[in-house]
């Protein structure tokens, strides 16, 4: 049962003491949508597309042009660009704020479904994103609507200046639009881009599993049509969403057998109906037991959470509860692979390791100088160990398959990183003691685990062993 | 310019009715045959990296990107001067290229292109696992590819127990703690992570001091190379060459691009030191997502075009040859009035190299691994069967 803690959260760490009631300790938590843990600065993510902003312009604008004939220059002044738009800080400061929800706030549980919702409305690798805005986007739009429902959460996401820009809503154009006649006469093509479209019924609601067609797709892409960044000279494709009807599919539109009429209203008619449909909380509720219980969850996992679901009219705090409750049952018989972050936040949670660097030292940063090594140590850490949650390699996220992540060099990480973590430890944590607490409050054969990890003498390597032991890569 | 697209295309209409004939002869097992993929992110510039000589459309429209000193490899084509790695292997019947190729992807977007080209389909996204990974499970090779990478590329999905190599910058612990945790792990049945222990276990046993190795492609390439030259090595190994995205100052013979094309220079040079005289038995290509267009843009670099060309080297190519089917740089005959077209699936060429590679029937490979879609069995055209 004590998995459960490392389940649902990452564990109970030297200060936490242990529940009496381990379900109701983790329900408790999924209610509201407290304020950030962090204490340094957090900036809206409107203030952070803008250097966005200041970055691409300057770039295309400027600086391509001036040193056209000159490669290093135009090397060196790109780099200075990148500094004197915090490129290299802010998402940095991003993961800062990420991480103490998991390790400083009094609801690390809610934590861990912040990262799965994020990496379900996955924004991945593309252009400058992760650096600016995907942090943000996490925040404003997926964390914000945890207290609310599904349906919020899909009507924001899917507007949400971070998500068009990633799947190329900005180049759907109806091929009928007014803006597709302009663009003929003048000898250009434009036409539908289907990737937004399809990514909304194939990765956020209804899935495959539904049966939609290729036409559905098309269908989709022309509802979705005109709504695209606010686009200015001055800041490029950085321009608030909105609606615009000139690039709009005009006529009517057919999905899944229903029709909708054109215009701004009908995407979110559309999604109204994708997330009512019961494939969505078939979906939903499996990808929730994959995340929590097992790689292969059983129809008996998802039952409660799908019954949670109409019950609620998906409101997330009543899913999530149901979601916690069926981890909660089957703990004991299934243990989950942890991907690389939240094994990370695991060792640091159970073995007190400070990995956050301070607000303080944070908040010294200032735009135009390189970040210290300090500054940027998530970052690096977390490309090192192949899951950085910004920089997901296709639309659909990181996977929650342990097969995944099965590669010698991605387990080398865990060895190589635990060590290091041991010696980031405060001195008072480094004794046998501290490791016999922990391993007695965290998992249900202590006796065991102590006796193979004390076959080291060492307490570093008996450190990296209890991280990689399969209790631990398996929670 | 001399030739005429009808020049190539002779000869090749009557390979393609008796492609489905001609039934490669059962392997000689005792010969051990490598194949490495080596992509390149970003859209390749086939037209830097193998200009047309004496084209007036080519030389008008990218004034300020024409190379100086080139390369001659025939009455048409010339290489970039900085591949002289690659034209060592040339001389020596050892380099080949395929010309105004690409997968079948005409969009241009890195992200969508790059799956494609890993995914070997049509419709981004849509399929998990890589041509490649289907093809060696078609070949029966379990455990038998190596990543030079620290994810496993999708390339190289579909099949399991693949080894990576992208060496840590710090100190592996001692072997004695990594036989502890594998014993643990067969214990509790936990097999894959006994298997990946043993790999790990095996490799902190070889390496001398735990000195972290570079990351560097040459570095990686070389190690590699030593890899694959091993009876019971690995079989197919898969590198990353980013940077070919070059929008901007792209420049001559010392730009942009060509920092990225030198790089994939060091990795024929290495593989080639590694592999030693295996690299007879040995096929590399480079894969990408798609070429640039023709003309310069106002960066002096250029845009995300169609068709692009696959570098080839190795002991198992026929002949030190361009191979293609010239579709001309007149506007008419670009892909959408600025792109050169390609004319050859690159998928052909991948999957003829893996039917000759892995022993394996060309049309299994067509149907199993590419779905069945229109290829060319390109075999006996490009190489030793």
């Amino acid at each position: 049962m004590k998995n459960f803690y490392r389940k649902v959260a990452f564990g109970l760490g030297p200060k936490d003491k242990v529940p009496s009631d381990p379900l109701e300790w983790a329900t408790s938590q999924l209610n509201d949508v407290p304020e950030f843990s962090w204490k340094g600065r957090i900036l809206p993510e409107k203030e952070l597309r803008n250097y966005y902003r200041d970055y691409v312009y300057g770039d295309r604008k400027v600086l391509r042009k001036k040193f056209k004939n000159d490669k290093d220059g135009y090397k060196r002044e790109k780099n200075k660009l990148r500094h004197l738009t915090g490129q290299k800080f802010w998402w940095n400061l991003e993961l800062c704020i990420r991480h103490s929800e998991a390790l400083k706030s009094e609801t690390p549980v809610l934590a861990k479904l912040w990262y799965f919702w994020g990496n379900h409305f996955a924004i991945s690798e593309k252009d400058f994103l992760a650096q600016y805005t995907t942090g943000a986007y996490q925040r404003e739009i997926i964390r914000a609507n945890m207290n609310q429902t599904f349906e919020k959460m899909v009507q924001e996401a899917t507007v949400a200046w971070t998500m068009i820009h990633h799947l190329d809503n900005n180049d759907n154009v109806g091929p009928k639009s007014q803006e597709a006649q302009w663009a003929k006469e003048k000898g250009r093509k434009v036409g539908v881009n289907e990737n937004h479209a399809r990514e909304l019924l194939e990765l956020h609601t209804v899935s495959p599993e539904c049966g939609y067609t290729q036409e559905d797709v098309i269908q989709m892409a022309y509802v979705m049509s005109g709504w695209r960044p606010n686009w200015g000279k001055r800041r490029l494709e950085t321009g608030d969403v909105h609606f615009n009807s000139e690039y709009h599919q005009p006529g009517t539109k057919k999905i899944l057998g229903k029709k909708y009429k054109s215009g701004r209203k009908s995407l979110s008619a559309v999604i109204t109906d994708l997330v009512n449909h019961p494939s969505c909380r078939e979906f939903i509720a499996m990808k929730l037991c994959r995340y929590f219980i097992t790689d292969n969850p059983t129809k008996e996992m998802m039952e409660p959470i799908i019954r949670a679901w109409e019950k609620s009219d998906g409101f997330l705090p009543d899913v999530h509860k149901a979601a916690v409750e069926v981890a909660f049952n089957y703990s004991n018989k299934h243990n989950k692979f942890q991907n690389p972050e939240n094994w990370l936040l695991i060792m640091s949670k159970m073995s007190d390791v400070e990995l956050v660097p301070t607000p303080k030292l944070m908040d010294l940063y200032t735009l135009g100088l390189k970040p210290t090594h300090e500054q940027r140590s998530l970052e690096y850490l977390l490309r090192e160990l192949g899951h950085h949650p910004y920089l997901a390699k296709q639309p659909n996220g990181w996977s929650d398959l342990s097969e995944d992540w099965m590669s010698p060099e991605l387990l080398i990480r865990r060895l190589v990183y635990a060590k290091e973590a041991y010696y980031k430890k405060n001195r008072k944590s480094q004794t046998n003691e501290f490791y016999e607490e922990m391993v007695e409050k965290n998992y249900d054969n202590p006796n065991e685990i102590l006796k193979t990890i004390n076959q080291q003498g060492d307490l570093s390597n008996r450190h990296v062993m209890l991280f990689n032991l399969p209790e631990t890569l398996k929670s | 310019m001399k030739i005429s697209r009808r020049n190539f295309l002779k000869g090749s209409a009557t390979t393609l009715f008796l492609a489905g004939f001609n039934f490669p002869v059962l392997a000689n097992t005792t010969k051990k045959k490598n194949l490495v993929i080596i992509m390149l992110r970003g859209g390749m510039d086939g037209l830097c990296a193998v200009p047309i000589i004496g084209d007036k459309n080519f030389e008008k429209r990218r004034k300020d990107l024409i190379l100086d000193e080139t390369i001659k490899l025939n009455s048409d084509f010339a290489l970039h001067p900085k591949l002289k790695n690659f034209y060592n292997l040339w001389q020596n019947n050892l380099g080949a290229i395929v010309h105004a190729t690409n997968i079948p992807y005409t969009k241009r977007s890195h992200f969508d292109g790059q799956n494609l080209m890993e995914t070997g389909g049509h419709i981004p996204y849509a399929i998990k696992t890589g041509w490649l990974g289907r093809g060696m499970k078609l070949g029966e090779l379990k455990g038998d590819g190596l990543a030079l990478s620290l994810p496993m590329p999708l390339l190289l999905r579909g099949i399991p127990s693949n080894d990576n190599f992208y060496p840590s910058k710090k100190r592996l612990p001692r072997t004695e703690l990594l036989q502890l945790l594998k014993s643990v792990y067969a214990d509790k049945s936990e097999h894959d992570l006994a298997n990946m222990m043993e790999i790990i276990a095996n490799r902190s046993m070889m390496s001398s001091g735990g000195t972290s190795m570079s990351r560097k492609n040459s570095s990686l390439a070389y190690k590699a190379g030593l890899e694959l030259k091993k009876i019971n090595g690995p079989r197919v190994a898969v590198f990353e060459v980013d940077g070919f995205d070059t929008h901007a100052a792209q420049g001559g013979v010392n730009g942009s691009h060509s920092d990225s094309l030198i790089e994939m220079d060091s990795i024929f040079k290495s593989l080639e030191k590694g592999l030693g005289n295996e690299i007879e038995n040995t096929l590399v290509l480079t894969l990408t997502e798609f070429g640039r267009t023709i003309e310069q843009n106002g960066g002096r670099g250029t845009e995300h075009g169609y068709g692009s060309a696959i570098f080839m080297a190795g002991g198992l190519l026929k002949k030190s040859q361009v191979y293609t089917d010239w579709p001309g740089l007149k506007r008419k005959e670009l892909f959408e009035g600025r792109d050169l077209n390609s004319t050859i699936d690159a998928r052909s060429v991948y999957a003829s190299a893996m039917s000759t590679v892995f022993d394996t029937d060309f049309k299994r490979v067509q149907k199993e691994v590419f779905w069945g879609d229109k290829l060319q069995d390109l075999s006996d055209k490009l190489f030793k069967i």
